[in-house]
């Protein structure tokens, strides 16, 4: 961006001043520099790896191209090449965060421009709108993958794409929050990075305890950056996911702009802090009571057939699942996974209750009632062991009295086979991109001064 | 009078580095506050311009108490060694003064010329010896609108002619009415440059007034003749 200077010109607005100001300092900013520089080769990989196999399942040099039609191009390609950018958003946005809000501290600037008497929230809001700005960029390799893709012949479905990039700019969102939190917090950008680091990994912890106590570690684990990423890997656009995501970031941009304000007392801050703290868990809360969400995927690998879903929908009375499975066995996964997760988009007011006595389950396999899964439909009961789609599906219309539709082989996902290998990605990926960053980087500098 | 202060006091845990500070500032004035090294000068200014909350104080205009949002429309206070915007070019910086801080655009020229600039307008910040950081942020801190100007330590880190023309530069500002609010550890330098002064020891006001007012009061607290050497009556006083 390039604002009039004052030789002559006509001035720009305060806010457009500090826009200005912000694209500067993150254009000066050689974290951003490193983390533009390390997506090409980091999407290379992924890019090329998920093509090479893509390709081998598709057929290529004489395998089978049976397996090839069950491919998705969104899981088979496009999940692992924007798996770069959760990298990124974890371990380089934080520092091109911490150096964009936490730079004007260090340098003293902060203490000239807080007399100008521009809000704390406009000023932080500028910050977060470079940073996004700047993710986006970081954001070009997998989005240039796409363009590489087609010109393969490629399929492509749009929104499963957007859903997909939406996604990691939520998360790249999320830590932008995050940091920018903590440096305003803390005196130095190095306690902020730690602090960064501390909690992401706590939510790692939080996904770690999910898996193997359940319950509400397992609802607390739904709601990380990393089970949001995973659930946009699927397609999936979950609105309580959307807003919670959207609440934390804004919870994190809130207490960096009360911590910004030198000149207000430490309590008075500390209060504002709690207050925001209050309404964001408010918030969030409020939010897990959101049941809308929208299967963008091409596969519909988050939702039940068509036929079965308008089956279900007329199923109007409560339905209640009991599952004897402890939190790391596979077949409580599957159930999960493959039924349990798509059968909530669609009766909203489905009741699941795990039971179990241990996490692994391993020694309680012998225990008369384990396996068992008790579906509860107005009263009537039936037990089955089945964790597939099918199986579940099976008991609740003989529970409810419905005759299953019959199969739409139509509708059914053929998959995109492709068998071509990624010409071309390792020129783009670990050479031109690198190579464009590099001399814009130099380019750029040189610029400013 | 431009504004008084009334009060101010400031803790940092067991250390009191501000105690029931007050005194009143006169419009046109260049004001010095005097105090050693640790007095806590730099502490009230950042209280003044509100970078820093003060447990106790409050400052009034025209008789009407100012806010500490109304505090950034009446004064502008300028740290010491700081060095804002590191990557950015010195021309920038004077023009996100104009346009971010609301500075005054037709005074650039000028004061680009009055604090020797000119040749280091492309220079990015972070590159600047330490007096040529200290001739930026005066341009900065001359550049904005507010009536009063604090700065802290203005002639630290330059030498004697750039010294002298600093204060050549600052004394043309104060005579067009530019109120003038220097933090000065070095009484003689103060003493040549301000007119009336502030003298803070251990945070707190010994004495306020012109070099004649501050021998006066402190030829009455030691019962001896006036001695008109400020470094005689600071050390008398404090």
């Amino acid at each position: 961006m390039r604002l009039p200077s004052y030789s002559g010109h006509p001035r720009g607005s305060a806010f457009l001043w500090l826009l200005d100001k912000e694209w500067r300092e993150l254009i000066a900013s050689r974290a951003w520099w490193v983390l533009l520089f390390g997506m090409g080769p980091l999407v290379g990989v992924s890019f090329i790896s998920a093509v090479r196999t893509y390709a081998e399942v598709s057929g290529l040099n004489g395998t089978s191209a049976g397996v090839g039609e069950a491919l998705s191009p969104l899981i088979g390609v496009w999940a692992p090449t924007f798996s770069a950018c959760e990298l990124a958003a974890v371990f380089l946005l934080p520092f091109v965060a911490i150096r964009l809000v936490a730079g004007d501290r260090q340098s003293g600037a902060l203490k000239l421009e807080i007399q100008q008497g521009m809000s704390p929230f406009a000023r932080i809001a500028v910050k977060a709108m470079v940073l996004l700005a700047g993710w986006f960029v970081a954001m070009l390799p997998p989005l240039s993958a796409i363009l590489l893709w087609t010109s393969y012949g490629g399929s492509v479905y749009p929104p499963e794409l957007v859903t997909l990039a939406v996604g990691h700019l939520l998360n790249g969102g999320l830590t932008i929050g995050l940091a920018a939190a903590m440096s305003s917090l803390t005196e130095h950008p190095s306690t902020a990075a730690i602090l960064t680091l501390s909690v992401t990994v706590g939510t790692w912890i939080v996904n770690f305890f999910g898996a193997i106590q359940g319950g509400w570690w397992e609802r607390a684990a739904g709601y990380t950056p990393a089970a949001m990423v995973a659930e946009f890997q699927h397609g999936l656009v979950r609105l309580d996911t959307m807003l919670t995501a959207l609440v934390l970031i804004l919870a994190g941009l809130g207490l960096a702009a009360i911590w910004m304000r030198l000149g207000i007392d430490v309590r008075r801050r500390a209060c504002e802090s709690a207050g925001i703290g209050v309404l964001a868990a408010g918030s969030i809360f409020a939010c897990t009571f959101l049941t809308p969400s929208w299967d963008t995927s091409e596969a519909r690998s988050n939702s039940f057939p068509e036929a079965d879903e308008e089956a279900l929908r007329l199923i109007r009375a409560p339905l209640r699942i009991e599952a004897h499975l402890a939190p790391e066995d596979p077949r409580r996964l599957d159930l999960e996974h493959r039924a349990l997760s798509r059968l909530r988009r669609v009766m909203p007011k489905l009741q699941v209750q795990y039971v179990s006595g241990t996490s692994i389950g391993l020694f309680e396999q012998t225990r008369a009632g384990y396996g068992e899964i008790w579906y509860d439909l107005a009263g009537r009961r039936t037990m089955s062991r089945m964790t597939t789609a099918e199986g579940v599906l099976e008991s609740i219309y003989s529970l409810a009295g419905v005759a299953p539709p019959p199969e739409n082989e139509e509708a059914v996902f053929r998959g995109h086979p492709l068998a071509v290998p990624p010409n071309g990605a390792g020129a783009i990926f670990y050479a031109l991109w690198p190579g464009l960053v590099v001399v814009s980087g130099i380019l750029a500098r040189k610029r400013f001064k | 009078m431009l504004f008084e202060v009334k009060g101010f006091s400031k803790r940092f845990g067991p250390i009191r580095a501000l105690s029931d500070v007050s005194f009143h500032v006169r419009a046109g004035e260049v004001l010095g506050l005097i105090g050693p090294n640790g007095a806590g000068k730099s502490t009230l200014f950042e209280c003044l311009a509100g970078v820093l909350p003060s447990d106790s104080g409050n400052m009034r205009a025209n008789g009407q108490p100012v806010g500490a949002r109304e505090r950034s429309s009446l004064l502008f206070y300028v740290p010491d060694a700081i060095a804002p915007w590191p990557a950015q070019s010195v021309r920038w910086a004077l023009d996100f003064t104009i346009g971010f801080l609301r500075g005054r655009a037709p005074l650039r020229e000028e004061i680009i010329d009055q604090l020797d600039l000119r040749p280091l307008l492309y220079q990015s910040i972070g590159t600047l010896s330490k007096g040529q950081r200290k001739r930026v942020l005066l341009a900065i801190g001359l550049l904005t609108r507010q009536p009063a100007l604090l700065i802290d330590e203005p002639f630290e880190g330059l030498d004697l002619r750039q010294a002298r023309d600093i204060a050549a530069a600052l004394r043309a500002h104060a005579a067009r009415g530019r109120t003038l609010f220097l933090s000065i550890h070095q009484i003689g330098a103060a003493a040549r440059f301000c007119d009336r002064f502030v003298l803070l020891s251990s945070g707190r006001v010994c004495g306020e007034g012109t070099v004649q007012e501050l021998a006066a009061l402190a030829a009455a607290h030691n019962g001896a003749r006036p001695c008109e050497d400020l470094e005689e009556v600071f050390l008398a006083l404090t």
